[in-house]
């Protein structure tokens, strides 16, 4: 570095690096102390407890639920995502075939393309409310209305604890899959289109396209979107909150609970220690789960 | 094995006035060499993603073997082509990229095996069969593309400037690798580029097209010789041939003092509806720099291009009132110097009479 350099990028750096330090790094330094505390917040100072907080945890019922329910959620949410947006997006824009010499999509892909994507423009708590009318067990729920008036049982998916996880879970993948059909639309619409001519002469079939040629060109953009999506199965506390049953907290019996509401639900009954804990045990899950992803599907990138 | 037929084929893009190609008619031997040339945007590009299947026609008819494949999709017509920009497939390698349609056929794996290895022979990419392209260099990555559509068999190759992206030497060197395969191999090929000597040094017989309207399709040496019109005899040929329109008399075109001689049927053609006028041409290399005793046209030399072997010499003329620039080859020996007064004197019947409104040529 030149003379007279470092200050002046120094100067620069200075305030986000400070910015960081207080709101991200001493907060989380915070919480890895007050993990090995018991604190109600309105004490003086906490009481150290050493590991306690996460041998109680570890012999919680509802903690083991909650880690089961993110291994679900973290195998169903990016799997079935990621094929439902990369089935669209190739509809959307070479599955139609070639017209005049330029790929285009499948007929209205330009109205289906804001229909995909409505959802994400809503905020997540709005889906939330929006689907606990769809899935209101009286009557007066859209599901159930509708199937009282043909006639048939209604149904009580967020009641019953073996449907209520993935009812919830097809909310989250309803309002994801606009987003992911966006991103694979950008990631196809690099490829070049003499690539795809050169393929369709080679004879292959609209499948063939697919799975020869569009997926593994798209390997990047998946791997990121895979990264997004299981980053997003170790939250869900919004949805879980606003749809399942015992008031939100992860009901019936801790059927549908995540990290994430066990941690606010400690956080709002004042045990702060526990709830740190949980926080702890949440960031070094995350940590290994990105880790791992990259590590596992990191591939030669590919260049046109 | 096929021969290619053209019958009016059409493309008229939406919302232009004018169709990109328009009614060309066209027939490809078996075992031709057929180039496809003009200037940017002339259509040639369109008329051979028409023979592919990658464009729409919208009027006439092309048949591949006599067979009517207007309205088949590009795999049903069992063709081959190379892009300009090779479109490999990035992430297989080189042996992968070329048994890609093999694969796709179900041929069987030694079949496959034995094709791509004969085509990697053939074309020196034996040792980069487990590369992928993009540790290719641009020679390289061209001769896979070849490779890709000679494994193929095919009954018509197909070529979209696959020159375009290689430096100067190396594009002279696969120009004559290219023709050389050609002809082994014996399969019709349609070539597409806008490069005059690529079109001359390896077409068997090369279509010139402008604006979508084929202008003239023949030998190389009938284009030099005989050019059908005015865009024609300025198209082909480098440095371009010096075209004049000039005032016409019983004799000839009036270059100044020099009469450009004209048969009397030429004469007579000319005259009809050519407003007393007529364009005559000579090229660069049918003249000689004459002695001011000889009859030559004066020539002041604006600029001498010293080529080594010979010379381009430009200079302008004051002809009927204006000035003219015009283009001289000469030899090495009798390089003028700039601003020089020269003396050109086209070659006796080498010369070529052009109708001076419609362009086309007086026999």
């Amino acid at each position: 570095m030149r003379h007279g350099k470092l200050p002046f990028v120094a100067s620069f750096l200075a305030l986000p690096i400070a910015l960081y330090v207080i709101l991200v790094i001493y907060p989380m330094l915070q919480t890895f102390y007050l993990s090995l505390t018991f604190w109600r917040g309105f004490d003086v100072d906490p009481v150290w407890v050493g590991f306690d907080n996460f041998t109680k945890l570890f012999d919680d019922e509802r903690f083991w639920k909650a880690l089961g329910n993110h291994a679900k959620l973290l195998v169903a949410l990016p799997l079935i995502t990621i094929a439902i947006a990369l089935f669209f997006a190739f509809l959307l824009n070479v599955g139609g075939g070639s017209k005049g010499g330029v790929r285009t999509g499948v007929w209205g892909s330009k109205f289906y393309r804001v229909v995909f994507f409505l959802p994400q423009v809503l905020a997540v708590v709005i889906v939330g409310v929006l689907f606990q009318t769809v899935y209101r067990s009286d009557d007066s729920g859209l599901i159930n209305g509708i199937l009282t008036k043909i006639g048939l049982d209604p149904v009580y998916l967020l009641v019953n604890p073996s449907t209520a996880l993935w009812a919830i879970l097809f909310v989250a993948i309803w309002q994801a899959v606009g987003f992911y059909v966006v991103l694979f639309s950008a990631g196809m619409a690099s490829i070049p289109a003499e690539i795809y001519e050169a393929a369709e002469l080679d004879g292959a079939s609209r499948v063939t396209l697919f799975f020869r040629v569009t997926l593994p060109l798209l390997w990047d953009t998946i791997q990121v979107a895979w990264v997004y999506l299981g980053i997003a199965a170790f939250d869900f506390f919004a949805l879980i909150n606003v749809l399942s049953q015992d008031n939100g907290y992860g009901g019936p019996d801790g059927a549908t609970t995540v990290l994430g509401v066990e941690l606010y639900n400690s956080f709002t009954k004042s045990n702060i220690g526990r709830a740190s804990a949980i926080g702890v045990v949440l960031f070094f899950l995350t940590l290994t789960f990105a880790f791992l992803t990259l590590r596992a599907s990191r591939r030669e990138t590919v260049e046109y | 094995m096929a021969t290619v037929t053209y019958a009016g084929a059409t493309r008229h893009y939406p919302g232009t006035d004018r169709p990109a190609v328009d009614k060309l008619d066209l027939e490809i031997r078996d075992g031709e060499f057929l180039v496809l040339v003009g200037p940017s945007g002339c259509g040639k590009s369109t008329s051979l993603r028409m023979l592919a299947g990658l464009e729409d026609v919208d009027g006439g008819k092309i048949l591949i073997n006599d067979k009517d494949v207007t309205n088949l999709p590009p795999k049903s017509r069992d063709i081959a082509m190379v892009f300009q920009n090779y479109a490999l497939y990035p992430h297989m390698t080189v042996y992968e990229n070329m048994a890609f349609a093999l694969k796709l056929r179900k041929t069987p794996k030694s079949e496959i095996d034995v094709r791509v290895k004969k085509a990697a022979d053939m074309l020196q990419l034996g040792d980069y069969l487990n590369r992928k392209p993009k540790a290719l260099s641009g020679g390289q990555r061209q001769r896979v593309a070849m490779g890709r559509a000679i494994v193929r068999e095919p009954q018509v190759f197909l070529m979209d400037e696959p020159l375009s992206n290689l430096d100067a030497k190396l594009r002279v060197q696969t120009r004559s690798q290219i023709a050389t395969l050609q002809s082994q191999l014996g399969i019709t090929t349609v070539y597409v580029t806008h490069d005059q000597i690529e079109a001359m040094t390896m077409g068997h017989r090369v279509a010139v097209l402008l604006d979508g309207v084929l202008q003239q399709c023949d030998t190389p040496r009938a284009l030099y010789d005989t050019p059908a019109n005015v865009f024609v005899a300025g198209f082909i040929g480098s440095p371009a041939m010096n075209i004049k329109t000039v005032a016409l008399t019983d004799e000839g075109g009036v270059f100044g003092q020099m009469i450009l001689p004209l048969t009397r049927e030429q004469v007579a053609a000319a005259r009809a509806g050519g407003d007393g006028k007529v364009t005559v041409g000579f090229r660069p290399e049918d003249c000689q720099l004459v002695s001011a005793t000889e009859g030559g046209m004066p020539v002041v030399v604006d600029l001498v291009e010293d080529l080594g072997s010979g010379a381009n010499v430009y200079g302008h003329a004051a002809i009927n009132g204006g000035d003219e620039r015009f283009v001289v080859s000469t030899e090495r020996r009798s390089m003028p110097n700039l601003g020089e007064t020269v003396f050109v004197k086209p070659r006796t019947d080498h010369h070529h009479a052009f109708h001076a409104t419609s362009g086309i040529r007086l026999a």
